[in-house]
């Protein structure tokens, strides 16, 4: 079967519970908005496949599972991962000020070179907003990441976010590719066709 | 944080060991509310895997009389070793701490075993990747050496002579199609007795006769010929799919598998709460449910499932010495150039002492499988335990490894895991796992999460299908888009009330 991507990059959303992470993740492989979400049950992740220069980029964004809730992200959430969105509320200082903490847990358990970027969430929500812009700014400055401030609700700045996170991950691949460094691969399991039982002998029989 | 954990749940697990998260992820999988509690801050219990930071802290933690984790020491062998331009001592392998995965209890899969077929079956699978194991090996002469597993093995191997190779291949043929012919006259004659017996009637080589025994049927001499024929077949069952050999070893070391498991729990619903203990545990004999102190907080629970080792809920479990783990880090992989091409991957090796009664497992993990620096290479050597002493319990299997070798040992460590020695406890209804038993794959975990998880719910299923993220439309126009029967109950529910919903509007419209 060929392949009808360039490039796979898998995707995370980390922040505190609440901060609109699985609306986020709607909005941009949807294109909706619920806010009676049911919940995130049975949702690991989202799959869009988006398009730059020309190359077909498919992202995998993953939701935390609400594991985040007690502060019980498994390690192996962070494996492999190239891009990391970290988003707060803007109505909740507390979820601002615990971006600090999720920094430390994702410098803690995810690769070294995993591309981040600071969202600022429920921008639409100007009369509950708690977190100004320019703190938000600050904060992303002081860690070398970008910054946006976005709305799940009113689709501000949502596709953006995810475009250019996407495109700073094309570019460090792509990087790296022509220092010729391909990084290591596993295999994944996948079922098997039911194989007959003799079939290891039979190649053999060379012998 | 605020605390606002739900007081109600069908089941309460405690401990996030391969067992328990295996329940958990199942009971979850089918509706039921779970929490999943750990008094430890990390995933795993005692089949976890640490940073170097972390493995030594553990083992610098007081010892704990209850613990499943006991008798640990470490050494830091001071003497600077060289590979390439890297000089490994201690301060240089803790400055890559993280780099490290260190397995208290590793495993290796069979590529068609019980644990690759439960998570291909509960789509699990996408939370993991694999390394194939690079050698299977055995030790002859005093000399490691591998052990042909695929065709192109067998034929390129200078480790048998092409009588050998044809003397195995006869073999292996026999045994493969060992069962089909009930009426076989040949294989009749051998019923009840050893698959020793067997292996020599069939006039192989001393050095055939190891293979086999040592490292394709994992035999020793008092092993019977029906086990033998069957763990030959499971073997060359596992061949050809993924790799040169029959055998997988997941990336980033044995603790990401409960971790997926617990994944794919929370996925449905379930709770998470590490650095969590459990005070005090009660029946209510009123309501038939379980009544949980934890933190100050009041836990009402249908069904608990605890590991061994944690207390109060595991009083009177007494344990014993079951497991000993030696774990060492070496700046030089073991064998020969040829084992370690490129830097190395993952090497399996079976040793058995002199007398031919005791056993015990090598891994050797090089940095491709994501558990340790380019560079460095962790050997993982697991024996049953005979005492409460575990470098004394691999003291005839290190000499083996190390005498004679060039090894550069940079860290040494053991360790004893252990189990219950006293099945029965039926203490109140609460349904103790076992501690990880000696074993290759997950077969007796998997078993054992089976058992409990039907005592729970006798009729249904053991983690079905979970469907993939493109199978699932929430917010679609129609709901009625999804497979309603590929979903849990709860969440049947919410769709059918969805559905209603979309009804009353169109009514309003």
């Amino acid at each position: 079967m060929a392949k009808t991507y360039d490039y796979l990059f898998k995707l995370l959303l980390i922040g505190d519970s609440g901060v609109g992470k699985t609306c986020i993740l709607f909005r941009f492989s949807e294109d909706a908005f619920n806010t009676t979400f049911i919940s995130t049950i049975g949702i690991d992740f989202k799959i869009r496949t988006i398009e730059l220069d020309n190359k077909k980029i498919k992202l995998q964004i993953w939701d935390t599972a609400g594991q985040e809730r007690f502060r019980t992200i498994t390690t192996a959430y962070y494996r492999g991962a190239m891009g990391i969105m970290l988003v707060y509320d803007i109505t909740q200082e507390k979820s601002f000020e615990n971006i600090k903490n999720w920094i430390r847990n994702i410098e803690e358990n995810a690769s070294a070179d995993v591309e981040k970027m600071l969202l600022g969430n429920k921008c639409e929500l100007t009369d509950k907003r708690q977190v100004s812009k320019e703190r938000g700014e600050q904060l992303a400055i002081e860690y070398g990441i970008k910054f946006m401030e976005t709305s799940a609700k009113a689709s501000i700045n949502v596709e953006e976010a995810f475009l250019t996170l996407a495109s700073d991950i094309k570019a460090k691949t792509e990087k790296r590719m022509e220092a010729n460094n391909p990084p290591k691969g596993g295999h994944q399991l996948k079922p098997m066709d039911s194989r007959t039982k003799d079939s290891w002998l039979s190649r053999c029989s060379l012998l | 944080m605020s605390d606002d954990l739900p007081e109600q749940f069908d089941l309460v697990v405690i401990g996030t060991g391969f067992t328990e998260s295996c329940i958990a992820a199942a009971a979850s999988r089918v509706g039921k509310s779970v929490l999943h509690l750990d008094s430890n801050e990390y995933y795993g219990d005692v089949w976890s895997s640490f940073s170097m930071d972390a493995l030594c802290a553990r083992f610098d933690q007081k010892p704990e009389p209850h613990s499943t984790l006991r008798n640990c020491s470490y050494t830091w062998h001071t003497r600077d070793t060289e590979t390439g331009e890297q000089l490994w001592n201690r301060d240089s392998v803790l400055a890559k701490s993280r780099r490290f995965s260190l397995d208290l209890c590793p495993r290796i899969l069979y590529a068609a075993g019980e644990l690759v077929q439960l998570l291909i079956k509960s789509n699990i699978c996408r939370y993991a990747e694999f390394r194939a194991v690079d050698h299977v090996c055995m030790r002859h002469n005093g000399e490691i050496v591998s052990v042909p597993c695929s065709r192109s093995d067998v034929f390129n191997t200078k480790t048998l002579t092409m009588v050998e190779k044809r003397l195995l291949m006869k073999f292996l043929t026999a045994c493969n199609d060992y069962g089909e012919d009930k009426c076989n006259e040949d294989s009749l004659e051998f019923r009840g007795r050893t698959f020793q017996e067997y292996l020599q009637a069939q006039r192989v080589t001393e050095k055939i006769s190891s293979c086999v025994m040592q490292a394709i049927a994992m035999c020793d001499p008092t092993t019977s010929f029906e086990e033998g024929m069957q763990r030959t077949q499971r073997f060359l069952g596992s061949l050809g799919r993924y790799g040169n050999t029959p055998f997988l070893f997941p990336m980033y070391g044995c603790g990401e598998l409960p971790q997926c498991f617990c994944r794919l729990c929370a996925v449905y619903g379930g709770i998470y709460c590490l650095k969590r203990a459990v005070d005090d545990i009660a029946l209510d004999s009123n309501s038939n449910e379980f009544l949980l102190s934890s933190a100050g907080k009041t836990l009402r629970a249908k069904n608990v499932v605890s590991a061994p080792g944690y207390p109060p809920v595991s009083k009177g479990i007494e344990l014993k010495a079951h497991i000993s783990r030696g774990l060492f880090i070496s700046s030089s992989p073991l064998g020969n150039e040829e084992l370690n091409k490129g830097g190395g991957g993952v090497n399996l090796l079976r040793l058995v002492d002199a007398e031919g009664s005791r056993e015990a497992i090598l891994i050797q993990l090089a940095h491709y499988t994501g558990a340790c620096p380019e560079g460095l290479y962790i050997f993982h050597l697991t024996t049953p335990a005979v005492s409460e002493n575990p470098a004394a319990d691999l003291d005839v299997f290190t000499s083996q490894l190390f005498d004679h070798s060039d090894a550069q040992i940079i860290f040494s460590s053991y360790f004893t895991i252990a189990a219950q020695c006293n099945t029965s406890v039926a203490a109140e209804h609460i349904h103790y796992t076992d501690a990880p038993t000696y074993e290759l794959d997950y077969d007796a975990a998997i078993a054992n999460a089976r058992h409990i998880f039907g005592k729970l719910l006798a009729d249904a299923d053991f983690l079905p299908r979970a469907p993939d993220p493109e199978e699932i439309v929430v917010d679609g126009e129609d709901p009625s888009a999804l497979n309603e029967h590929s979903l849990p109950e709860d969440l049947r529910a919410q769709l059918q009330d969805m559905q209603k919903a979309t009804q009353e509007m169109d009514i309003q419209n």
